[in-house]
């Protein structure tokens, strides 16, 4: 994704300029003068005409919400995804529960339990999106920046519970298998140059 | 002489008394010396030498845990070697240690990720050749060799304190490992002490594995109800499935001065659920309003004995119990005597102690606790134990260092011989001398089966002890001549230098005789069971007519082994009727059950504290400051004893009523991980003298009952006596627990 648009922060290219505003009118004879000014001017067919104009063009300045979609910065907090390991496939979430306990709408629910293999498995992990606040502790807090935010901010629903299950969160298995999985830009992110900062142990025998 | 020594710690005057170590005198006087190994109720295991210090004049490092202090040496704990050689033991510890954290059980409360930091160990400077160390599964607890740190913790209170002797070290330098003790697999009484002292996640729980973390845990101070020793546990709590209703997860205790059996370790789930059902609580109302009597065990709150009482005086009904009501006229009896209430001993005095003498109780599976305490009385001041009763112990073979084996039901004639012997020298009163001058001792050493000879060894043995404490058991209160044998009880305490500890046989047996004005049990119709059998049950046990918070969702005290009043906590909520609600249909109103804590009878030595205002945790220095002791009551006294009748003898198969270890009770039999061993255990003497085999399906009976068990042979007893399980089953407190019995093999069509 080009990272240009939100890159740009200087914003005195175009510049700013001062809109003139007149001082209010006080006195009901002004009062009277600004209602007789503003009814019998032209601006009215003016604005009217920039309308006509951009219907005859074609010159649309709004998109057409829900079949076009405004793009959306990395950094921003929608639906939660579950991120998986690209070496392994595997499930990157080690169940620690440290996302459940800093949760400040205490919508996280996580239950883990030893599996066949004698791993930690996740048994159940629940996101009630109705108390979700996306304030984004759980993706800071995440030790192995398993769970993270995603794009999808579409998460109308007709009740106000709205549940999230942890099937739902993880990135599919063909995606993953495509190289498509996408990764959280956001706040704990990995920085560039990251490898070059790992401590190797030492294997001297 | 004075016991004191005066020495300097980093230039801090300070003094130890004898027997102390350099660092337990540093800790006592706020002074931080980092340790990994230590751990206080057993002997130092100086593996880690974390704790050295310098002495002024010793040449090299010295190890505080384990040396003493000599007067007026000057202790430096802090200088950069000494912090040089702190941190290289961090390192070595942290070589190849599993990096693992995030899934660890021990995250977030382990000592090796608490002093790796502390020491900012943050890379590995050595390197060691890593191995292939399988984990171990060990039934209730798994090992895993590659997060062992081999500190020796474990291995030190399964010797020291639990006596089990199950685990020990495989040395092999690098590749060191716990292992059984000459066993392929763990074969231990399952206390789970080893887990607790872990400090690192080598030794969890296998129920607990992975399935919370310690971050996600809240602690509920509480107290242990399964035995009478009311030992102090945290109960740990946390949401759990998608409604985040509270469960338990585990149990844990100040393990650094407390120990815990596997019972209250590992049997915390017998929480009771019920939701508020008018109709039943009518029901219950009725059933009480129509009521001859109230048959009630000994597991409830003191709190709620004193609402039974108050419903007694106000219905006008009887109360039954007869663990409690034993235990009343045992007392009773001994207070005649004795001039006082309580009894002199606690488990305190036994750890203490270097002279025991255990009585009439197989007290490794009624009391782990006792047991604990004369292990740790052994091995760290050589007690003496004689251990009286008609069967071995397995158990106790390790601790006992004199077995008196008596016949069955000859309890007062030895009683009677042990108080001969103690108070020979002692200056009794006339009668009292003239009474022991008379005695028969030919006869008694004859029908009892204790000799001479085992009488003057023990008074040998016991002749150079300082600390002496006299255990006697259950097997005494429902004796038909248990007032005499109280009597000679009172006798020994009062006339030696024995203190005497009574060991009631339910965790609150002993607050109930206080609070409760009991009848005789009778067979009258009508009977509301509080806990126990009746027409119409109101308990916290399943298949009840009206359910009631177990006591881990109940709070209020219990009165223990120690005559201690101690508080226990709510750990999971009950949305059910209690007592409580039932009695103030009554008139009997209080706001909440605890209400009651202040109003607990001063004439049994309770204070007027409110629940509210009483501790429940232990100092860092491992002083109990849970609750408080009850004051001692005068009564008036007599130095007067019974005659003694003929000895009676139980011949054949004779059962006696007695639970395996980990097994109490109700709540014990509910829980999902305790072993349910329900059969009748016996030798193979007893299989012949029954004509029984192992795997029979048996019919016992004894007095008017019949049971249907399984019998088991099992080689560690001897015999002819088998042990009858009754965690599961109606135990008659009132009956003697040595029982002659039939057993028949049934046969299956």
């Amino acid at each position: 994704m080009n990272n240009e648009q939100f890159n740009n922060r200087n914003v005195s290219e175009d510049g700013y300029f001062q809109v003139e505003i007149k001082d209010y009118p006080t006195t009901g004879w002004d009062k009277f003068k600004r209602v007789v000014q503003r009814t019998f001017r032209i601006e009215l067919f003016v604005g009217l005409w920039v309308v006509l104009r951009e219907m005859i063009v074609f010159n649309k300045h709004t998109i057409s919400y829900p079949e076009e979609k405004m793009p959306i910065g990395p950094r921003y907090r929608a639906v939660h995804e579950m991120k998986r390991l690209w070496e392994s496939d595997a499930e990157r979430c080690i169940g620690c529960g440290l996302c459940e306990k800093i949760c400040i709408s205490n919508c996280i629910r996580i239950d883990t339990k030893i599996d066949e293999n004698s791993r930690k498995e996740v048994s159940e992990y629940t996101i009630n999106l109705g108390r979700c606040i996306f304030c984004g502790y759980c993706a800071e807090v995440c030790p192995e920046l398993a769970i993270t935010h995603g794009g999808e901010y579409e998460n109308a629903s007709d009740q106000r519970e709205h549940f999230l299950l942890y099937e739902d969160m993880l990135t599919p298995i063909d995606k993953m298998k495509a190289g498509a999985q996408l990764e959280f830009e956001g706040f704990g992110a990995i920085t560039p140059h990251e490898d070059e900062r790992v401590k190797k142990t030492p294997l001297a025998y | 002489m004075s016991k004191t020594i005066n020495f300097t710690i980093d230039g801090q005057p300070v003094q130890a008394q004898k027997g102390e170590s350099i660092l337990t005198v540093a800790r006592k006087n706020g002074i931080y010396i980092p340790t990994m190994c230590y751990i206080s109720k057993t002997s130092p295991c100086a593996s880690c030498r974390m704790c050295v210090v310098e002495a002024q004049g010793v040449d090299g490092f010295v190890l505080s845990c384990n040396t003493p202090p000599t007067e007026g040496i000057e202790i430096t704990t802090n200088t950069p070697a000494l912090e040089q050689e702190r941190v290289n033991i961090m390192k070595l510890y942290d070589v190849n240690h599993p990096l693992e954290c995030g899934v660890c059980d021990k995250s977030g409360e382990c000592d090796l990720q608490n002093k790796t930091l502390e020491f900012g160990v943050a890379q590995q400077n050595f390197t060691a050749r890593d191995q292939s160390r399988e984990i171990q599964d060990w039934g209730l607890i798994n090992y895993d060799p590659s997060l062992c740190i081999l500190c020796e913790k474990c291995v030190h209170v399964c010797n020291e304190v639990i006596g089990d002797d199950a685990i020990e070290v495989k040395f092999g330098g690098y590749s060191s490992t716990i292992i059984p003790k000459d066993a392929q697999t763990l074969d231990c009484t399952f206390c789970g002490e080893c887990i607790a002292v872990c400090p690192v996640g080598a030794l969890v729980s296998s129920d607990f594995k992975y399935s919370a973390n310690a971050w996600e845990l809240s602690r509920v101070p509480a107290t242990c109800v399964h035995c009478s020793a009311g030992c102090p546990l945290e109960y740990e709590t946390r949401h759990s499935g998608i409604n985040g209703e509270d469960s338990l997860y585990r149990v844990k205790n100040n393990f650094e001065f407390a120990s815990l059996c596997g019972a209250g370790r590992f049997g915390f789930d017998f929480e009771n659920n019920a939701k508020k059902d008018e109709m039943v609580f009518n029901q219950a109302i009725k059933a009480l309003e129509n009521a001859n009597a109230i048959r009630f065990s000994s597991m409830i709150t003191n709190e709620e004995a004193h609402i039974l009482q108050l419903l007694k005086t106000k219905l006008g009904i009887k109360l039954f119990n007869e663990d409690a009501r034993k235990y009343q006229e045992f007392i009773k009896a001994y207070s005649s005597v004795s001039g006082k209430l309580h009894h002199s001993g606690s488990l305190e005095s036994i750890k203490q102690a270097d002279a025991v003498i255990v009585m009439g109780t197989r007290i490794a599976s009624d009391n782990p606790a006792v047991r604990y305490a004369l292990t740790t009385a052994s091995k760290h001041n050589g007690a003496k134990i004689v251990y009286a009763h008609p069967m071995e112990d397995a158990l106790m073979q390790n601790t006992v260092t004199q077995l008196m084996k008596y016949e069955v039901g000859t309890e007062e004639g030895v009683i009677a011989l042990l108080a001969n012997e103690i108070l020979k020298d002692a200056d009794l009163p006339e009668n009292i001398r003239s009474y022991f001058d008379d005695l028969d001792l030919g006869y008694l050493d004859a029908e009892s089966n204790i000799g001479d000879e085992e009488l003057s060894f023990m008074s040998r043995s016991f002749a150079r002890a300082e600390n002496k404490v006299l255990i006697v058991g259950s097997d005494l209160f429902a004796h038909e001549r248990s007032d005499n044998i109280a009597k000679f009880c009172a006798m020994i305490e009062k006339y030696s230098e024995y203190s005497l500890v009574i060991v009631p046989t339910e965790i609150n047996t002993l607050g109930v005789s206080l609070i409760c004005d009991l009848d005789a049990d009778e067979p009258v119709a009508n009977v509301v069971g509080y806990n126990a059998q009746g027409d119409f049950t109101i308990a916290s046990f399943e298949d009840t007519d009206m359910a009631v918070p177990a006591l881990n969702q109940q709070e209020g005290t219990f009165v223990n082994i120690d005559n201690k009043v101690l508080p226990t906590n709510v750990a999971l909520s009950f949305d059910g009727y209690t007592l409580n609600d039932l009695a103030a249909h009554f008139g009997i109103e209080s706001e909440n059950t605890i209400d009651y804590t202040k109003q607990l009878s001063k004439e049994a030595g309770f204070k007027s504290i409110a629940f509210d205002s009483l501790e429940n945790f232990l100092s860092e220095f491992g002083d109990d400051t849970r609750g408080y002791v009850l004051d001692e009551v005068e009564c008036s006294a007599a130095d007067e004893l019974d005659e003694l009748e003929d000895l009676p003898e139980f011949n054949g198969t004779v059962i006696y009523h007695c639970n395996p270890v980990l097994q109490f009770n109700a709540y014990t039999n509910k829980s999902r991980q305790l072993e349910k061993d329900t059969t009748l255990r016996g030798s193979a003497q007893f299989a012949a003298a029954a004509r029984i085999s192992d795997g029979d399906r048996v019919e016992i009976t004894f007095g008017s009952r019949t049971i249907t068990r399984e019998f088991k042979l099992d080689s560690d007893l001897k015999g002819t006596i088998a042990l009858n399980p009754t965690f599961d089953d109606v135990f008659d407190a009132s009956r003697y627990r040595f029982e002659k019995s039939k057993i028949v093999r049934v046969v299956h069509e």
